[in-house]
């Protein structure tokens, strides 16, 4: 009888990519129905045709690349699922259903699949997605309907997102208003915080994601939104609860295949994340959440590079003596 | 009642908690399996210089008779497990591979046994003597000659017995340690002797209160208690987490003034000064979800696996794998033509559900491989530059400190064949500095000749 020959270890943990892909399509499940709630069956379509468009581009892709159907079902890692829901959570509900699938489109296609597929994109396809997005249909992108329930705010449903009227005017709702969601015009998965933060514990249980790490950069944008403008603490919730900072930082940031290695890596990474959004929103006027991602993912190769541990037991070798 | 002799151990907190599976064997007291119609004695059971046989074809053996000397200052001596008539000496190719000499002999179950003469002084050169002509080697796996091992260039202060089995599955440390303790104990104060040291630390998993409890009666004894947490028994995080030194990189556990012994090698060290006899004979478990029954057996070196598995009740459905040795750093076989060795602490038949030897796709960078390196290594960041055939970028990394553990493998979602790599990687450079220097010699003599 022969047996399988394979190296050491011979047992090995039940986690694999396709569990952890699942886990984090379950924690954004509460940003998902949150956004549904809120803005109603236009979410729902968002949200199908974003993943529909990106699953099915991998398909073809792959279809096209030669493989066979039945080996691509049986591989896919729903890393594709998990881009195509982040897109549709990071735009805001609209009409123009072709701007979602375009996004998925472009973001499994050209960020990840024309560089090698899964692990190997250097910069975060939702990201990417939805910057593209936003840059080819401006106009179209730039209202932001306010959630039907809730207090209502009369300066903010007139287009921008709350984030938006809070840094030209200075404008902003309560905090309790802009922990739930309720009356905060935006994407439709970035509004209502609470539900975000569900999922981002239910992430860090599953020991998916260190929670402190984004935690961290949201530390620091609070910090640095605090510095520039003129040390007012009042400041802090609101910027910090607005705009797209958290769900960028909790479920797009801490995607481990563009963020650095090693944990010391991950804490220079999360601390400018924090440090650089908070900036480019002061100086820019603009939600800057995905740009900084975009910007971040492309430094971690430099991160990488930055030599944080020695092996156990490292000695400095002794300089020899002329 | 509070023993002065107990200490907690260092915490180390980089590893991984692997689920141990000991409940197959932990109860079962060691079986002595009966003698198999033939033994196949390998000369190589150890690191060094393979063994030479000394018998031939048609010699009538005993019980404890060398067959292969050693050869070389690092090797070790053969002895037959069993009498009978020698009926080949020959080349076999083991399941693993590799190709051995081996010494054959049929089993005439006469059990004719020969002894080592008395010994007379119990000095340490004698001590040692006497270890390095019973073919004492390094029981834990390595099997590094222990004669070697216990002549240090420098004095030494301390000696640890590695008793921590952080092996899944493996029991027989454990019921050694239960059933055969006095003898452990007296085999502990002779290699205590041989380095010429007081100081004993026995470093036991916090999983075997039993053990622990056996061994902090004897005073003299210093009892470690260390987490329960995977590589404890590697020999450079045990020394740590007893006695806080780190052993530098490239260095061995003498730099620092210390000698790790297993718990099977104290006993082989009894065995051949008190009852003078050869290493013959080894604990194994036999264990995993794919055997009928089972075991902790001792069996005469040389026992087909064959044999083995049959005494165990054979193999279940859905067996998948079968491991010479733990989960984590055993070989793999890839089949059941496999001999007992001197090494050797378990066999597992492992099903498929246990195995999860899934194919490896596309590395995600998680970096968990990263966080349990418990060499402080970055694998996934090796891995990348040995797939990219740059193996010196590799060796910058840090891959010769890489202790080939299978912390990175065994937490991998991409199911990485991380250990794979970094031995092969090894090899690769190994081979390239040895190129080199040849290349340097050579060009060395052309200067002179030109001179």
């Amino acid at each position: 009888m022969t047996y399988q020959f394979s190296a050491s270890p011979h047992v090995r943990s039940s986690n694999s990519t396709k569990k952890i892909m699942l886990n984090v399509c379950l924690a954004l499940l509460p940003a998902t129905i949150a956004g549904i709630v809120f803005f109603g069956y236009l979410a729902i379509l968002n949200v199908l045709v974003s993943v529909i468009f990106a699953v099915g581009s991998e398909i073809v892709y792959r279809l096209i690349m030669g493989e066979k159907f039945k080996d691509i079902v049986k591989s896919l890692d729903y890393t594709s699922l998990v881009t195509g829901l982040i897109i549709a959570l990071i735009i805001p509900a609209n009409w123009h259903l072709y701007i979602p699938a375009l996004a998925s489109i472009f973001a499994i296609i050209v960020t990840k699949m024309l560089f090698g597929g899964t692990g190997q994109n250097f910069v975060n396809p939702a990201a990417a997605g939805r910057i593209f997005a936003f840059i080819s249909f401006t106009t179209l992108l730039n209202t932001f309907p306010a959630p039907t329930i809730g207090a209502i705010n009369p300066t903010v449903i007139t287009g921008a997102t709350s984030l938006q009227s809070f840094l030209e005017h200075g404008d902003s709702l309560s905090t309790i208003d802009l922990l739930l969601g309720t009356g905060v015009a935006g994407c439709i998965g970035e509004t209502c915080k609470v539900a975000i933060l569900i999922g981002a514990i239910y992430l860090a249980i599953r020991k998916i994601i260190k929670i402190w790490l984004p935690l961290l950069s949201i530390l620091f944008a609070g910090l640095t939104t605090y510095m520039l403008n003129d040390f007012n603490l009042n400041i802090i919730l609101p910027a910090i609860l607005s705009g797209g900072l958290i769900f960028g930082a909790f479920f797009m940031a801490t995607d481990y295949v563009t963020n650095p290695t090693t944990t010391a890596g991950n804490v220079i990474f999360f601390i400018f994340f924090g440090i650089l959004t908070s900036l480019l929103r002061h100086f820019t006027g603009y939600e800057t959440a995905s740009f900084v991602i975009l910007l971040m993912n492309v430094l971690v190769p430099l991160i990488d590079k930055i030599p944080f541990r020695k092996p156990f037991g490292y000695q400095k070798p002794k300089k020899e003596v002329k | 009642m509070k023993l002065n002799n107990l200490r907690m151990g260092k915490r180390y907190p980089y590893g991984i908690h692997v689920k141990d599976q000991k409940q197959f064997t932990s109860e079962k007291p060691i079986e002595n399996m009966p003698g198999s119609p033939k033994i196949y004695l390998s000369m190589t059971q150890h690191i060094g210089a393979p063994a030479i046989p000394v018998v031939e074809v048609g010699d009538y053996v005993k019980k404890g008779q060398l067959v292969g000397k050693e050869s070389g200052a690092i090797s070790a001596n053969i002895y037959s497990s069993v009498s009978g008539t020698v009926s080949a000496v020959c080349d076999i190719v083991n399941a693993m591979g590799q190709k051995q000499k081996y010494v054959v002999v049929d089993n005439d179950f006469k059990e004719d046994q020969i002894l080592f003469d008395e010994m007379t002084s119990f000095e340490p050169n004698d001590i040692i003597d006497r270890i390095r002509l019973a073919g004492i080697v390094g029981l834990g796996g390595a099997g590094f000659p222990t004669a070697v091992k216990l002549s240090p260039k420098s004095q030494l202060d301390c000696l640890i017995i590695n008793a921590a089995e952080c092996e899944p599955y493996l029991t027989c440390d454990y019921r050694l340690m239960l059933e055969r303790t006095e003898e452990i104990y007296k085999g502990i104060k002779y290699t205590a002797r041989a380095l010429n040291l007081n100081k004993v630390i026995v470093g036991i998993e916090a999983n075997k209160p039993k053990a622990i409890e056996i061994f902090s009666k004897y005073q003299d004894l210093e009892v470690v208690v260390l987490k329960k947490q995977y590589p404890m028994g590697s020999e450079k995080h045990l020394i740590y987490c007893t006695t806080g030194r780190k052993v530098p990189c490239g260095k061995m556990p003498f730099d620092v003034g210390v000698c790790v012994q297993n718990v099977k090698t104290m006993i082989a060290i009894y065995e051949a000064i008190e009852l003078n006899l050869p290493l013959a004979k080894t604990v194994i478990t036999v264990s995993g979800g794919g055997i009928k029954y089972p075991k902790n057996l001792r069996v005469a070196l040389g026992t087909p696996f064959a044999d083995i598995i049959e005494y165990c009740g054979g193999v279940n459905d859905d067996t998948v794998k079968v491991v010479a040795g733990g989960p984590m750093m055993g070989k793999a076989l890839t089949s059941d033509i496999q001999y007992t060795r001197k090494t050797d602490s378990g066999i597992l038949l492992l099903k498929s559900k246990e195995a999860n030897g899934e194919k490896p796709t596309n590395c995600i960078n998680c970096g968990r491989c990263a966080d349990n390196c418990p060499m402080r290594l970055i694998p996934a960041t090796m891995e990348a530059s040995i797939l990219a055939e740059d193996y010196l970028h590799a060796e910058k990394l840090g891959v010769m400190n890489c202790i080939e553990c299978g912390s990175c493998a065994y937490n991998c979602p991409a199911k990485r064949p991380l250990t794979q790599s970094f031995n092969f990687s090894k090899g690769k450079i190994k081979e390239y500095y040895i190129k080199k220097k040849a290349q340097e010699e050579k060009e060395k003599n052309q200067q002179k000749e030109e001179k």
